[in-house]
């Protein structure tokens, strides 16, 4: 009986280290392939970066160039107007110069 | 005796060919003429003044264009064809007065409706700033119609009939006191009358109406004319009120009315002139008003729907055209008359003249500016001052110069600064002679 207990706990012992010996390799890949997936995620979040900067600059270029159209639209209307008081006044002037 | 010679068949047939030659020849003349006058080309000259006018038709006159070149003013042209710059302004809304854009087709307004009163005598219509003259009575009148100036917002024309009490040459002006108040106050004291002579703003003709105190006369100011600029006179272009004065014997009746608004009708059309009116909104609105009703009656007899988006768009616009708004009877177009082509003439009448540069001269500095633009106009409403002040623009490195003159001596020249100072409240600077500056030195 005692043998027999005994044969069952090394049985019992050699099964668990023959499952430890699997479990490290298992660690040994799971933290591999996580390296892995580190470096990837990594690596696309430096892509997703530089497209975001690119985008931020694009978008900020293309708020630029509104931004400037916008500001000459504004410039070009300021001197129409400018260019049409001008004329006004003129006209009033001449108009007040031409009474008696 | 009588001599008889026969011609041998060869020589008649040399004959008969010179006569065919001949005739070719002639032909071709007619073709070319008829190519010169042709619609693409414009016409040398347009009715501006004088119209025949039959019972039933309201509309005289025809539209014309004209294309416009380097320093046209607009002042100058209206003079030229016989219209106030009101007019011109209106028919050309956006265009800059004094320096418009060379190469642009001008609409030069002339054609009119006749104003709804009596075809006696003298009508003034002031909301188209317009005179005219009827002659002759019965079925075929002539009518003769010339731009006017008008009373300010402040001293308005008014309105009524009256007559011509009497009629001066070469009249003196006797400065009301109210006017001479005004001056008085802006610094430039007027003596109690002016006699004739470029200063007086009479001109040389006067027609005194019954109203007292009102005139109809020339101008020294012949920009003003299509301005409400006058204390209630009415102005002409001095070769406009010569003849209107030679015409209109004393005791002529003169309606003075305002009709900004006008229908009128020619060879079975319905046209509608609109004008700004002058006053407050609420009067123009009355007179809407009462036109709308006219045509409300007049759509009603002739049986046919009236655009009334075009009447608005045609009384919003107010251009002072005739515009057709709609056929009286059965089978007529409502089209409207192309405008007649007019070729600009090489001298436009009464356009200031520019004197040459005389750096031995006296002049004033009127202004610098940055932009062209700015010392063109500038110049150009020195120039059309009344009487003329000479101006011109010089280029200098950064801007341009508006330079008045040349002035033959100091007084001249510190005239035309005082003149530049009341009227148009320029600071001018007297320049003296190059020569004497430069014997100085």
């Amino acid at each position: 009986m005692k043998i027999r207990t005994m044969v069952i706990a090394m049985a019992a012992v050699l099964a668990m280290t023959l499952t430890g010996c699997a479990t490290s390799r298992q660690m040994e890949k799971v933290e591999a392939d996580q390296k892995l997936l580190d470096a990837k995620v990594e690596q696309a979040l430096q892509n997703a970066q530089v497209a975001k900067t690119a985008a931020d600059e694009a978008k900020q270029k293309a708020a630029d160039a509104t931004s400037r159209a916008e500001q000459a639209e504004k410039a070009a209307q300021e001197r129409e107007q400018l260019a049409n008081e001008k004329m006004q006044r003129a006209d009033a002037a001449f108009q007040k110069s031409m009474r008696k | 005796m009588h001599r008889t010679h026969t011609l041998s068949p060869a020589a008649a047939r040399v004959r008969l060919l010179a006569l065919a030659l001949l005739v070719l020849m002639l032909n071709g003349c007619a073709s070319m003429k008829s190519a010169w006058l042709s619609p693409g080309h414009p016409e040398a000259e347009v009715e501006r003044h004088h119209f025949p006018t039959e019972k039933g038709n309201d509309v005289i006159g025809r539209l014309a264009t004209l294309r416009l070149e380097e320093r046209d003013t607009l002042p100058d042209i209206a003079r030229h064809f016989g219209l106030g710059i009101n007019a011109l302004s209106a028919a050309n809304p956006g265009l800059d007065v004094w320096v418009p854009e060379a190469g642009k087709q001008l609409i030069l307004p002339l054609c009119f409706i006749l104003p709804d009163v009596p075809r006696k005598g003298i009508v003034i219509n002031l909301a188209t700033m317009r005179l005219f003259q009827f002659k002759g009575d019965g079925a075929v009148q002539a009518v003769s119609t010339y731009p006017v100036g008008i009373g300010t917002r402040e001293r308005p024309t008014p309105t009524g009939s009256m007559h011509v009490a009497r009629k001066a040459a070469r009249p003196t002006w006797h400065v009301p006191a109210s006017i001479a108040e005004d001056h008085r106050r802006k610094g430039d004291p007027l003596p109690a009358k002016i006699l004739p002579g470029p200063l007086n703003p009479l001109g040389d003709y006067a027609l005194y109406l019954s109203k007292t105190g009102y005139l109809i006369h020339g101008t020294n100011k012949p920009a003003s004319i299509g301005l409400k600029a006058s204390n209630g006179c009415l102005r002409l272009y001095p070769e406009n009120v010569k003849v209107l004065f030679n015409n209109t014997p004393t005791e002529t009746p003169v309606q003075i009315v305002n009709q900004p608004y006008l229908l009128g009708q020619r060879d079975g059309i319905l046209y509608l002139e609109a004008h700004t009116p002058l006053e407050n909104p609420s009067s123009g609105a009355l007179e809407q008003e009462k036109v709308d009703a006219r045509l409300r009656t007049l759509e009603k007899k002739a049986g046919r729907p009236l655009d009334w988006k075009k009447v608005k768009q045609v009384q919003a616009e107010a251009r002072g055209i005739p515009v057709p708004i709609l056929a009286l009877a059965p089978g007529l177009e409502l089209a409207s008359v192309p405008p007649l082509e007019v070729g600009h003439p090489d001298k436009l009448y009464g356009s200031p003249e520019q004197p040459e540069l005389r750096p031995g001269a006296w002049h004033v500095l009127a202004g610098e500016t940055r932009e062209e633009i700015d010392a063109r106009r500038l110049a150009a409403i020195i120039n059309h001052q009344g009487p003329q002040i000479p101006a011109r623009v010089l280029p200098k490195s950064n801007g341009y110069r508006v330079l008045a003159g040349p002035f033959n001596d100091a007084g001249e020249a510190r005239e035309a600064a005082r003149r530049l100072k009341v009227d148009l409240e320029i600071d001018g600077i007297v320049i003296e002679p190059a020569r004497e500056t430069a014997a100085r030195h």
